[in-house]
């Protein structure tokens, strides 16, 4: 009895003293920096209402910076400055830069990796460990104005076109429309021409890490620069458009191949246009499809103060229920599995329609993420120049792939 | 003593007032500059502590045909740009001080380009040298009138010079612009140039094509053709801030020289090369010099631009700087962005020299 009483004591005075660190743990001040734009609006109804609840729950306290401009410089000078917040956006894009310099800390729940899309949580793993809570993604798709197939009498794209039939159909309609309206928006970047090149069975680096520009790049890149030439696409500088989503929103195209904040776009700029969605054609030799994934992930400060908390913050803001609340919006495209099955995806609205097909994208055929490693985008340069002199007719298709290959050999040298 | 006492106070006071600016200077440039050049012997991506790496920055340099890009590129652009916008600035200069009617308005107006912010001036360029803008609508203007332009000139000086020829056969002192005869001659090639557009002797021009001015890698004689197009806005922002100097420098040429040279029968080119030139020297010394700076460390127009033209086409030396330092989804290269500033640090204090050593000195005559 008298031990038992001892221990008791014991228990009670270490509960004592250990009460107030528990207390700091749990009450938490997480300081978090994401994109400026429309983004404020989403994370903020998150915080407020959404995940309010849980996050007070959580004893969680969050300072919320949106950044406008460019958000990388942001973050690397604040991570070198050692200001940097315990939680922040990481583009996958420039996501090397911030991983292998050991600024992002892995993520801590081993559950959540398996709650992914399976090519989502890869664009985030690096030597097997996942290094961010992937937020949301976008792939591509071929968005297309409605009117304007009726107008020409063509067939809408569809999901069983291949590369040929997706290009007769866009010659078909610049045929029956004159030269005021194009089939397709090119612009001559690796981020819309990579869809194809993916499709070709091409992969952007081989197993010794290099990149070749095989047969198949070759085959993908003579269809995406040689719709120029037939008239089933126009480059979007030729018609003064900065992207293709610009063509389409004044109608100088058909079709543009962009993500889904098209929807937004198309919302905004062009409310009275009546518009359809269709997955990227697939390659007739291959029979597969290609996408990219553009992704954002919140990552941890590898140096935060209160890493648990941030950890926690990051699992609800990724949590199946804000990626539901958001989802219903129509705002984004959840990176968790589970969310397939939202009756969202089931919805006849052109934005439903276009948000599932995005989402599918991350999962049909060759899908490999906006992401070239250390070499970061100085890898899409040589590229983009190739499809760049072609499409302005200063060079031909095996001359400028020539001059690509030989730009990413000095560069790999390097 | 006293006179002593005084000077030491004097002093004090002159380095108290010395004091904030050499605070600034010491912090902002001199240990700037220390940390890039101790930076640049490094391999530094801003998290890692930098590694002592010796020369290898400066041989990577050598090597990286971007940087070669970038030399060849701003050497270039700071020779063109110069010149041009010198003599630009001086011949505005002198033509609006000429102006006798409304010449503050003519002041304001031609210094109007310099108040508008570089980048709004750059998005302005950005839109009129669309592949299918407005620079591309002139010139396709003008190559498919151009038999029209070349008839239209050479009525406008064969009549010119045939009225004047005659005229100096009974008169002396006929001007080769006489303005009477200029107007007979205008008339002419009107008249001659309408007379062959309604009979269609010209052939009817074809040039529908639009023109890269921006997003293209081929070169036009020394420069890449984005640059050409960056020059002619930067020298459209800069001259009138140039042609202000000349202007105050104008204001201090007595006018004695020129009546006396007019007694003596000097003519307005002579007056011009003999008395203007030589007396604004040392106004032409500083615009050289801020030119040839300004236009060595070019930046924000090319960094503007972003992906509306190819890296190697608008790359300048402190732009390679930066995209060192900030690469499109890369890690942070500090000692090769160091290195790149140190070289175009030598590189302007190295031109600034010769150019103070055999070129134009700020003595004037």
């Amino acid at each position: 009895m008298r031990h038992l009483s001892l221990a008791l004591l014991a228990g009670t005075a270490a509960l004592a003293l250990a009460a107030p660190v528990l207390a700091e743990s749990h009450a938490a001040t997480v300081r978090i920096a994401g994109f400026g734009g429309s983004d404020p609006a989403v994370i903020t109804n998150l915080l407020d209402n959404v995940l309010a609840e849980d996050i007070a729950a959580a004893g969680i306290t969050v300072e919320y910076t949106p950044v406008d401009g460019d958000f990388s410089q942001f973050i690397l000078n604040a991570l070198s400055a050692g200001t940097a917040p315990d939680l922040f956006y990481v583009d996958i894009f420039w996501s090397d830069a911030i991983i292998s310099a050991g600024q992002a800390a892995p993520v801590a729940d081993a559950s959540f990796g398996p709650a992914l899309i399976p090519s989502i949580a890869d664009a985030f793993t690096r030597d097997g460990v996942l290094m961010g809570y992937p937020k949301d993604f976008n792939t591509l798709a071929v968005h297309y104005n409605v009117d304007i197939f009726d107008e020409a009498g063509v067939e809408y794209p569809d999901a069983d076109d291949t590369w040929d039939d997706f290009a007769g159909k866009l010659t078909a309609v610049h045929d029956a429309l004159g030269d005021d309206v194009a089939g397709m928006c090119l612009v001559p970047d690796y981020a819309r021409f990579g869809a194809f090149a993916l499709a070709s069975g091409w992969t952007p680096f081989n197993a010794d890490g290099q990149t070749v520009l095989d047969d198949n790049f070759r085959r993908a890149f003579a269809f995406y620069t040689g719709l120029a030439e037939t008239g089933a696409g126009v480059v979007a500088a030729d018609v003064g458009e900065g992207w293709t989503g610009g063509c389409m929103g004044s109608e100088k195209a058909a079709v543009a191949m962009e993500g889904a904040w098209m929807i937004g776009f198309l919302r905004d700029s062009a409310p009275s246009m009546v518009w359809g969605t269709a997955p990227i054609p697939s390659d007739p030799v291959s029979g597969q499809r290609g996408n990219l994934i553009f992704t954002v992930a919140w990552t941890v400060n590898a140096n935060s103060a209160v890493p648990e908390a941030a950890q926690t913050l990051a699992a609800l803001l990724t949590s199946e229920k804000a990626q539901q609340a958001v989802l219903e919006q129509g705002l984004a495209i959840p990176s968790r599995a589970a969310l397939s099955d939202n009756p969202y995806f089931d919805g006849t609205d052109v934005a439903n329609i276009a948000n599932r097909i995005v989402f599918e994208g991350a999962s049909d055929g060759n899908v490999q993420p906006y992401y070239f490693g250390s070499y970061g985008g100085a890898w899409m340069e040589p590229i983009n120049a190739a499809l760049n002199s072609v499409m302005l007719g200063e060079t031909d298709v095996d001359t400028a792939i020539a001059n690509a290959q030989a730009a990413l050999d000095t560069l790999m040298a390097q | 003593m006293a006179i002593d006492q005084q000077d030491r106070r004097e002093e004090r006071a002159a380095w108290a007032f010395l004091a904030p600016f050499l605070f600034l200077l010491t912090v902002f440039f001199f240990y700037a500059a220390a940390r890039s050049i101790y930076f640049s012997f490094t391999d530094y991506d801003l998290f890692n502590p930098p590694a002592w790496v010796g020369l290898s920055n400066y041989f990577a340099l050598v090597t990286d045909p971007l940087f070669g890009n970038a030399l060849v590129n701003s050497l270039t652009f700071a020779l063109f740009v110069t010149v041009t916008q010198t003599i630009l600035s001086m011949l505005l200069a002198v033509f609006v001080n000429r102006i006798a009617f409304a010449q503050g308005l003519a002041r304001t107006v031609f210094y109007f380009p310099s108040i508008v912010s570089s980048t709004v001036m750059t998005l302005i360029f950005l839109w009129l040298f669309q592949r299918q803008g407005i620079a591309t609508d002139v010139t396709n203007w003008f190559f498919n009138h151009m038999p029209a332009i070349a008839t239209f000139l050479a009525v406008l000086i064969g009549a010119q010079v045939a009225l004047v020829l005659n005229a100096r056969r009974k008169y002396d002192d006929v001007g080769a612009v006489d303005p009477l005869f200029l107007l007979f001659a205008l008339i002419a090639a009107v008249i001659v140039t309408l007379a062959c557009r309604i009979l269609q002797v010209f052939p009817a021009g074809t040039y529908e094509e639009p023109i890269s001015w921006l997003n293209t890698r081929d070169t036009f004689l020394f420069m890449p053709v984005t640059l050409w197009s960056i020059a002619v806005m930067n020298i459209f922002t800069t001259v009138p801030v140039l042609m202000l100097l000349y202007l105050a420098g104008l204001q201090n040429i007595p006018g004695s020289l020129y009546e006396a040279a007019e007694i003596d029968g000097a003519t307005r080119w002579q007056m011009f090369r003999k008395i203007t030139v030589p007396l604004l020297n040392p106004v032409t010394f500083a615009v050289v010099t801020l030119s040839l700076i300004g236009t060595l460390q070019m930046f924000d127009q090319v960094a503007i631009l972003g992906t509306a033209a190819p890296i190697e086409s608008r790359v300048t030396l402190a732009y390679y700087t930066y995209y060192n330092v900030f690469p499109p989804g890369g890690s942070p290269r500090l000692g090769m962005a160091s290195a790149g500033a140190i070289v175009l640090g030598i590189i302007t204090l190295t031109i600034v020299f010769l150019q103070r050593r055999f070129g134009i000195t700020d003595k004037g005559v």
